[in-house]
């Protein structure tokens, strides 16, 4: 695969409202045709970055581009960016036409050709034949789609999306991410999307960033940042993340013996221990689904130790399990798929856990 | 039982002590007798007839409008810069500013009018209906902000910025997306500051020089008493036009309120 051209470069970018440093020192670059978030808590600066790209923000420092062109002294009407805003911001007043082609009335086209563009752009979005039907009288799910129309008619370098999908219920928002995602690989726009939904972000992104307190934490694709975060703030964002103290015996040539509670001795490689030291102290963390509960006649691939199950949470198609490994303090959560014929365990049950040293994190 | 009949007379008689003397008016325009006592002795409409005859009338009428309509229209203008800059910007002193500017809202119009005419006869100019209108317009813009600040808070900034972010400049974005949009508060605001002006006295009485306007008329017809049923006359014909008026301007704010999809949240009917 040929590296894509950088369509978005931001270049120690620093942010002050008053004495608050909203964004501290942000460098990242964005290709052109990636669908790419921006995750994070509320505050943590992931909307103030996005409105730097749009324009709606100035910077304090440093320099955004897009498309290799400095950004700095372009107001956000001359950018070559569009936003699909979190409220949709649609023009209650208009049509659902008018809005769409809001962006247009400016390009000298024709009645029938601005007409024939509008029904290209509602088509797209699955909304044929609303032109004519007022803006104020459409669902929640509609007017994201009339905000996505509006944006993409104006062909833009880069869409922005503001929490797009955060007004939506749960199973609209469901179906919107894969239209989203559908609509991007179609349109072959970069998408650039703010969302404090870790599942949301994991489910339609290339890349994503994971900000806090106006840091970029890190920057990966939605497999690494799962399997191996760098630090255990990202791990505890995204998804379920046991920690169990650990020692770090050795590091030689890219392995690390390390003593950990529960597990005893075991080897890891050089890209399981990513992050930094914290000063906390050695853990290594896992996620629920990697440790296996051993029933009757199974055995360990790989390792196994012994249990005493304190918790039982039954989900249906899953039971979350929280064990008390022997030589550890507080419990670890295992998710297990339920299996017909299987029983689920009770509590205060002894078993047989099975997890694999190359599941495991190290945070130093 | 008992608590409900109570509130039953209390409703009954607070609406006959608003609405009574209103009603009293156009019995006795419509009286034959110069008098205004009761009984009535017989349907005219010379009362009207009188009215229309009347060249001073005429005059203050011409004069109240002129004042009325340009008073609504500087007050509701200004109220549009002060709401839209209170609402939508930053700026130090705020608080204490816009509090300065709704003062008049409070304080004793008379106090207003007299310090006005110290003023402006200090500063040498002569008084015209232009001062009067200087005096409304005080008077009139901390209304037109009430209103005027309601509906840009109303407003959704990202509108704006949407707008903006598809190419329009700052004035174009103004003009397509906030002003039809504050527009039924506009059209609110023109009408409450129109008549505010209209039946406004103290001011037009100390500021008009020797312009009549229609409520100081009104005042100097009492003095003779074959007049006042001409006042009666003139008072029922201001009542329908009142009520009209308002009720043009629930009709605006309603279609406002349906066309950008809002929630009825009570108006003036």
């Amino acid at each position: 695969m040929t590296e894509k051209p950088t369509m978005i470069a931001f270049q120690d970018v620093h942010k002050y409202y008053g004495d608050y440093h909203a964004l501290r020192g942000i460098t990242a670059t964005i290709k052109a045709g990636e669908f790419f978030s921006l995750l994070g808590p509320s505050g943590c600066g992931k909307t103030t970055l996005l409105r730097t790209i749009a324009g709606f923000e100035g910077i304090s420092s440093g320099a955004v581009m897009i498309d290799g062109r400095n950004m700095a002294g372009v107001p956000a009407n001359q950018r070559p960016t569009n936003m699909v805003f979190q409220s949709y911001a649609i023009f209650p007043h208009l049509t659902v036409g008018e809005n769409v082609g809001f962006g247009l009335r400016r390009a000298g086209l024709t009645k029938d050709a601005l007409a024939a563009r509008v029904g290209e752009a509602l088509d797209m979005v699955g909304l044929k034949g609303y032109g004519a039907r007022a803006a104020h009288a459409l669902s929640g799910g509609q007017r994201q789609r009339v905000a996505l129309a509006r944006a993409l008619i104006l062909k833009p370098k880069v869409l922005l999306l503001d929490e797009p999908l955060s007004a939506l219920d749960k199973k609209m928002r469901e179906q919107m991410q894969v239209e989203l995602i559908r609509l991007q690989r179609q349109v072959g726009i970069t998408f650039i999307l703010v969302t404090h939904d870790q599942e949301e972000a994991l489910v339609m992104s290339d890349r994503i960033a994971v900000m806090f307190e106006g840091e970029i934490a890190q920057l990966a694709d939605p497999e690494t940042l799962y399997r191996r975060p760098n630090s255990r703030k990202v791990a505890d964002f995204i998804g379920t993340m046991n920690f169990l103290p650990a020692s770090i015996l050795s590091e030689t040539g890219g392995k690390l013996e390390v003593e950990a509670q529960g597990f005893g001795k075991v080897t890891l490689e050089a890209e399981q221990a990513p992050g930094a030291a914290s000063g906390e102290g050695a853990a290594v963390g896992f996620r629920p689904e990697t440790l296996t509960i051993l029933f009757e006649g199974q055995t360990a691939t790989d390792r196994e130790s012994m249990a005493t199950i304190e918790e039982v949470v039954y989900y249906g198609d899953m039971t979350y399990y929280d064990v008390r490994l022997d030589g550890t303090e507080k419990p670890i959560r295992i998710s297990m798929r339920n299996v017909f014929g299987r029983p689920v365990l009770d509590i205060g049950a002894r078993t047989r856990v099975a997890w694999s040293p190359g599941a495991l994190v190290l945070f130093r | 039982m008992m608590k409900g009949g109570w509130f039953k007379v209390y409703a009954i008689g607070y609406l006959v002590f608003l609405y009574a003397p209103i009603i009293i008016l156009p019995m006795f325009a419509f009286n034959d007798a110069t008098v205004i006592a009761f009984p009535l002795t017989g349907f005219s409409t010379r009362w009207f007839s009188a009215m229309l005859e009347q060249p001073t009338l005429s005059l203050a009428v011409k004069n109240s409008l002129f004042i009325a309509v340009t008073s609504a229209v500087l007050a509701t203008t200004l109220g549009v810069f002060a709401a839209r800059a209170s609402t939508r910007y930053r700026f130090p002193m705020k608080a204490g500013l816009m509090g300065l500017i709704m003062l008049p809202l409070v304080l004793p119009e008379i106090i207003v009018a007299v310090s006005l005419l110290v003023v402006l006869l200090g500063l040498g100019v002569s008084l015209s209906l232009w001062t009067v209108i200087l005096g409304h317009v005080l008077i009139c813009t901390p209304f037109t902000i009430a209103i005027l600040s309601s509906a840009f808070q109303s407003l959704d900034q990202s509108l704006e910025e949407a707008a903006y972010d598809l190419g329009e400049s700052a004035a174009s974005t103004f003009r397509l997306i906030i002003l039809p949009l504050v527009m039924p508060g506009i059209i609110s605001s023109l009408l409450i500051s129109f008549t505010i002006s209209l039946d406004e006295f103290i001011i037009a009485f100390f500021l008009a020089g020797t312009e009549p306007t229609l409520p100081v008329f009104i005042f100097s017809q009492f003095r003779f008493p074959s007049a006042v049923p001409v006042i009666m006359a003139l008072g029922t014909v201001l009542v329908c036009l009142s009520i009209i008026l308002l009720t043009i301007a629930e009709y605006f704010r309603r279609r406002g309120i349906a066309k950008s999809g809002g929630k009825d949240t009570g108006g003036f009917l």
